[in-house]
């Protein structure tokens, strides 16, 4: 069974339609690398996976189950909460919480959001997971005092906390610059090799090659190509897809 | 004479200080009730409410002070404050709160607002809920931003409680310029300034080392 089955996903804002009818599956364990140009609809896509926005139209299924139905009752804040959790987000801007230490930012969630937290569990694990993330020594630094990297992984060690079903990222790299990016890319190379679920929006093709498992490269709100990583990116089958490559390999 | 006026004028200040402290504890609350309102999406909460603010603050509190403790007799025939000290103290305190509350709504909606929405999504995505994101995420972020705008309005508030007199309320003012008549001596009016400074010295202190305490985070 498919851990991830997203069906005909379809959403306007005013007049303007952001995506025309999405649908993929995924399986456990893998990664896919959504890539396309500025305003296809991939980030808006990621954002629907979140509850962030509401599809116009489409399903979403996690594991057989469905999450989410268009047609369906509208659901209770509590119902979306419960059901969001299926998936992490890792933001472009990071968004820590300024007032948090890196390990307090980690944490804050389980601690919160559970009704009766072990905190030792929650700081341990917690701990685990800024020192898999290379910040063993950064865990009482404040957000401020970090470089934009480590920062970013700070935010992956927040989203993992919650052991999520399947980790979004949306541009993890795109406000870093390309040392910083480095460290950042190799943390989720790390998480792929440990076989963690992950959709990874991204505009470094090289990465998106040779870490994930599939490539869907979006245009205009609809997926134009989809397949095993290294076709898609070194032998495209669609005229458009190539065009868009093309851009990125003078670079 | 020194001694008597300064014990006169700190009996005064007790008065100011009652009606700071007061004004302050219900109009911070108050306040951030109303910017909640004022950026409700429903137009029914939100219109009525920005119109308040745009009247109170768009008059003079002299005028509204007079109007709150005269109106309700002249317009209703209903003297609702009575005419004892505490009467004429209470619609002071009515006046304050309202003018107030509508200033600090303003000052919170500010901040409010000047939070970046990603600290929400944050949140949100983290299976927080709407409260836990205000209270545990926002609200230390919002308070840190406001805290300069705060202080000024808190400050203007001390100097502004001299205005109850127009419906005499005891306050420090009050007992100053008693003494010219009294006594015919202008100077204990003048000293009144003193107490004025000293009090506004404490609160400036306070709030610089309340912005110490939360530079801590950016």
């Amino acid at each position: 069974m498919s851990i991830l089955e997203v069906s005909n996903i379809q959403k306007s804002f005013d007049s303007e339609t952001i995506l025309k009818g999405i649908s993929f599956s995924m399986e456990e364990g893998e990664s896919v690398s959504i890539i396309g140009s500025s305003g296809s609809g991939k980030t808006t896509l990621l954002r629907c996976l979140n509850f962030l926005e509401t599809p116009d139209e489409g399903t979403i299924s996690v594991r057989g189950e469905q999450i989410f139905d268009a047609h369906g009752p509208v659901l209770k804040p509590e119902e979306i909460r419960k059901r969001r959790l299926h998936f992490g987000m890792v933001f472009q801007q990071f968004n820590l919480f300024p007032q948090y230490t890196a390990l307090e930012n980690v944490m804050l969630a389980p601690k919160i959001t559970t009704d009766s937290p072990d905190i030792s569990q929650i700081e341990k694990n917690g701990k685990e997971l800024l020192d898999q993330m290379g910040l063993s020594d950064r865990m009482n630094n404040y957000p401020h005092q970090l470089s934009g990297g480590q920062q970013q992984r700070v935010a992956i060690a927040r989203a993992l906390a919650l052991k999520p079903d399947i980790l979004c990222f949306d541009e993890p790299t795109s406000a870093l610059d390309p040392e910083l990016t480095g460290e950042v890319l190799k943390v989720i190379r790390g998480l792929a090799e440990q076989k963690t679920t992950m959709i990874i929006v991204t505009h470094e093709m090289t990465f998106a090659r040779d870490v994930s498992d599939k490539v869907i490269f979006m245009d205009g709100g609809v997926i134009v190509e989809q397949g095993e990583s290294h076709a898609v990116i070194d032998d495209p089958k669609e005229e458009r897809t190539r065009q868009f490559l093309a851009s990125y390999s003078g670079v | 004479m020194f001694l008597t006026v300064t014990l006169s004028l700190l009996e005064g200040f007790l008065g100011t200080i009652k009606l700071f402290a007061l004004t302050l504890l219900f109009s911070l609350p108050l306040g951030l009730i109303l910017s909640f309102g004022s950026m409700e999406k429903l137009g029914v909460i939100k219109y009525p409410i920005r119109f308040l603010i745009w009247v109170i603050r768009g008059t003079p509190l002299m005028l509204q002070l007079l109007i709150i403790y005269y109106g309700p007799g002249i317009f209703f025939g209903v003297n609702v404050w009575g005419g004892s000290a505490n009467g004429r103290f209470a619609a002071a305190l009515v006046a304050f709160v309202i003018n107030y509350s509508c200033y600090f709504s303003e000052i919170f909606r500010g901040g409010i607002q000047s939070i970046p929405v990603g600290q929400y999504e944050a949140g949100q995505v983290l299976g927080m809920t709407k409260r836990q994101i205000f209270f545990k995420v926002v609200l230390l972020q919002v308070i840190k931003r406001i805290v300069p705008p705060m202080s000024n309005e808190i400050i203007t508030l001390v100097k502004d409680t001299s205005l109850a007199r127009v419906i005499a309320v005891y306050e420090i003012i009050w007992n100053g310029q008693a003494f010219i008549k009294s006594s015919g001596i202008i100077w204990p009016l003048f000293y009144t300034g003193a107490f004025y400074l000293i009090f506004s010295g404490l609160l400036t202190l306070l709030f610089g080392y309340i912005e110490k305490k939360l530079s801590y985070f950016r």
